[in-house]
């Protein structure tokens, strides 16, 4: 595949090429987060440098000629592909039955800009849960399917980044159209698709040297070292397998508070929750006449209720909510899906209210007591 | 094939009042397309929705070649209830069919026991009726153990006689009723199971029950020496999507839904008895 070598302003003609066919998402600046939005080259907080911490995440602009020098905020692929709430179809209900009606896809694709190796990690952990079941969720495959992906190596890892013991990132191997490293004042850019390399042919560029690839070493081995947690994989799922009746467990639940920020900004985290509303005309006049949606939310494991049967409750205690949380992303999900469904993004961490580290509680599980 | 994220409409043909709060529900397809195409598995499951008041995850009691599509629920909450005061004529969703159901390959031609306590029943008789059909071509010897709380309580109760003249039938209640005369064993299922013999090693095991019944029942089938992979269960979670993608029924790493609902007692065998997974 084609690898050039173009100069900073021109990923502002990626950003025009591409908004000519999709609706481009990329990072921007809200409320003094980097969220990803609908946004152009302009919108891109270059310069500012986040620092992130258990249950803290701050930004701060600095003087660099740097453009991707944050690392990502809370929002990931999921919010566009699985988002947080979606119609599945509506329904109108008479006497003689039902009538259901899906909504058409409606809108340009989406090219997304920015996205990080944890997150391209992320979409193809989603892709395994919609797509290769006995049933595919045809509402991700349409919005999932003509996507454009623009990725960008790390240069600048938050404190809560694990992505390399992961073996998730920093820089991407595949999964995306394009991928952007940042080096000095020019940016490398491959193709990872066919459609890749036609925005690469309408770019002005230079080829690239053995020398440049070198560059780009440099680049993820400095990245690398400047990653600082790390999460001890070996041996899972059998640590946490053997570790269910760990004390820690109960200690974690005193702390937790049980909002459910951790499964909401996990990239992989998928559960949701269906349910039917009906138009507020139904409620009030007669019962046999009436029309609606079905709708499917982000639900998390967290939620009280969200093992609840006729009867009775299968996890009734948050400790055990939380072990599950826990166990599903380090233990289930490689038996499930053959990896584990964490990625090392620190996402969990930094937006845990209560700061609870998903690394630190291993390492205490792995504590014999 | 059809969108399974997608209820279809089935109108009731006929039902039946099993118990004081179970009945039997014969669907029909409305679509002839979907109809057409529609197959299951004894042991799978439709998630059963009324417009507005959810959706509930209902075992296909049936046989394969049956005109219509039986469910037997027994009413529980919302749906269920709401269910029930429907009549024929009227139209109800449906998802499905959804899980794998039971491994009838090992039920053919072998000495199989069923196990069924109260409910458990339902995804139960789906296999009866498949091996009543083929009672004649088949060997092997079926024995059939069911409990229920009282006589009152037994779903299918006019078929057991049916029943009866192909396989060995073991009925036992709770409690009696004192105004009905009640020959069979008053008492848990686990007893009469204690009471027969069986060839532990030549034999399938098909269970669904109360989650308590089943641990006790597959407790005492070890001790007799039939294998855990020979053990076949059905679980019951709680279900929303019923394909996998929602995340509710999880049981350890299985998805209930789509690994199950009938699992091979040997595969879950570690998660059975912990608390809370
Ligand atoms: C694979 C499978 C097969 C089943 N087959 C049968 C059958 O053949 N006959 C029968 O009578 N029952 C069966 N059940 C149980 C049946 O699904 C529940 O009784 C029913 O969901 C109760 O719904 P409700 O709205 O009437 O009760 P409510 O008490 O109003 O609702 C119960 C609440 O729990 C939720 N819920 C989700 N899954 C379940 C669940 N599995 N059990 C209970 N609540 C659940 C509901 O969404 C709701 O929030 C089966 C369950 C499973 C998992
Ligand atoms: S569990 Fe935490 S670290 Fe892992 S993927 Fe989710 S947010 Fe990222």
């Amino acid at each position: 595949m084609k690898r050039v070598k173009i100069i900073k302003e021109d990923l502002k003609t990626i950003f025009e090429a591409l908004a000519q066919r999709y609706r481009t998402i990329g990072p921007k600046l809200v409320h003094g987060t980097v969220v990803m939005a609908e946004s152009s080259f302009e919108d891109i907080p270059a310069g500012y440098e986040d620092r992130q911490g258990p249950g803290s995440y701050r930004l701060e602009k600095k003087e660099t000629e740097e453009i991707f020098s944050f690392s990502p905020g809370a929002d990931s692929f999921k919010k566009y592909l699985c988002p947080s709430s979606v119609t599945s179809f509506s329904f109108q209900k008479s006497a003689k039955g039902f009538v259901v009606d899906v909504p058409e896809r409606e809108g340009m694709p989406l090219a997304f800009i920015g996205s990080r190796a944890c997150d391209l990690a992320a979409l193809s952990l989603l892709d395994q849960v919609f797509l290769d079941g006995p049933v595919r969720d045809q509402g991700y495959e349409g919005r999932r399917k003509s996507i454009f992906i623009v990725s960008v190596n790390c240069n600048h890892p938050s404190e809560n980044c694990f992505c390399d013991a992961m073996g998730t990132g920093p820089y991407a191997k595949e999964g995306f159209d394009l991928c952007i490293t940042e080096i000095r004042n020019w940016l490398l850019v491959e193709a990872g698709s066919v459609e890749g390399e036609k925005v690469l042919e309408i770019l002005p560029h230079r080829e690239i040297d053995a020398g440049d690839l070198d560059e780009k070493r440099i680049v993820i081995a400095r990245c690398r070292e400047m990653i600082k947690k790390s999460m001890k994989t070996e041996d899972l799922p059998g640590v946490i397998y053997r570790n269910l009746e760990h004390p820690r467990w109960t200690e974690i639940a005193g702390k937790d508070l049980e909002c459910g920020n951790c499964t909401m900004v996990c990239p992989t985290c998928f559960c949701n929750s269906s349910y039917d509303v009906l138009s507020l005309r139904t409620v009030s006049s007669n019962l046999r006449d009436f029309s609606g949606v079905r709708r499917r939310t982000w639900d998390s494991c967290f939620s009280k209720n969200f093992a609840r049967v006729h009867g009775g409750n299968f996890r009734p205690s948050r400790r055990a909510r939380y072990r599950h949380w826990m166990t599903h992303k380090l233990a289930y999900w490689i038996e499930q899906f053959g990896s584990p469904g964490c990625v090392g993004c620190g996402r969990c961490i930094t937006w845990c209210p209560v700061g609870i580290d998903i690394t630190h509680e291993l390492e205490e599980l792995r504590r014999v007591r | 094939m059809y969108d399974r994220s997608i209820p279809f409409g089935a109108t009731i043909k006929w039902m039946k009042k099993e118990t004081r709060d179970t009945w039997t529900y014969a669907l029909r397809i409305n679509d002839r397309e979907i109809k057409k195409s529609y197959c299951f598995q004894p042991g799978q499951f439709n998630m059963l929705s009324l417009p507005g008041i959810g959706e509930a995850a209902i075992s296909i009691s049936s046989h394969a070649a049956d005109h219509d599509l039986l469910h037997t629920l027994k009413v529980a909450g919302d749906v269920t209830t709401a269910i029930s005061k429907m009549r024929a004529g009227d139209v109800i969703g449906v998802r499905g069919p959804f899980g794998r159901g039971w491994p009838m390959e090992e039920a053919d031609n072998k000495n199989v026991i069923i196990i069924a306590g109260g409910v458990g029943i339902a995804p139960l008789r789906s296999v009866m009726r498949h091996l009543a059909a083929r009672h004649r071509d088949r060997s092997g010897k079926v024995m059939i153990y069911y409990g229920a709380k009282t006589p009152k309580d037994i779903v299918y109760r006019d078929e057991f006689p049916r029943y009866r003249d192909m396989f060995s039938v073991f009925l036992a209640v709770d409690k009696a009723d004192p105004e009905e005369y009640w020959k069979g064993e008053v008492g848990l299922v686990t007893r009469l199971l204690a009471k027969t013999s069986f060839d532990p090693l030549g034999t399938t095991v098909f269970i669904c029950g109360p989650e308590v019944m089943m641990r006790a029942t597959i407790s005492d089938l070890l001790i007799r020496g039939v294998p855990g992979e020979k053990i076949y269960l059905s679980m019951e979670r709680h279900m929303n999507c019923g394909m996998g993608i929602c995340g509710h029924c999880f049981f350890g790493p299985k998805f209930v839904c789509k690994d199950g609902p009938v699992f091979r007692y040997a595969d879950i065998a570690d998660f059975l008895g912990l608390r809370e997974v």
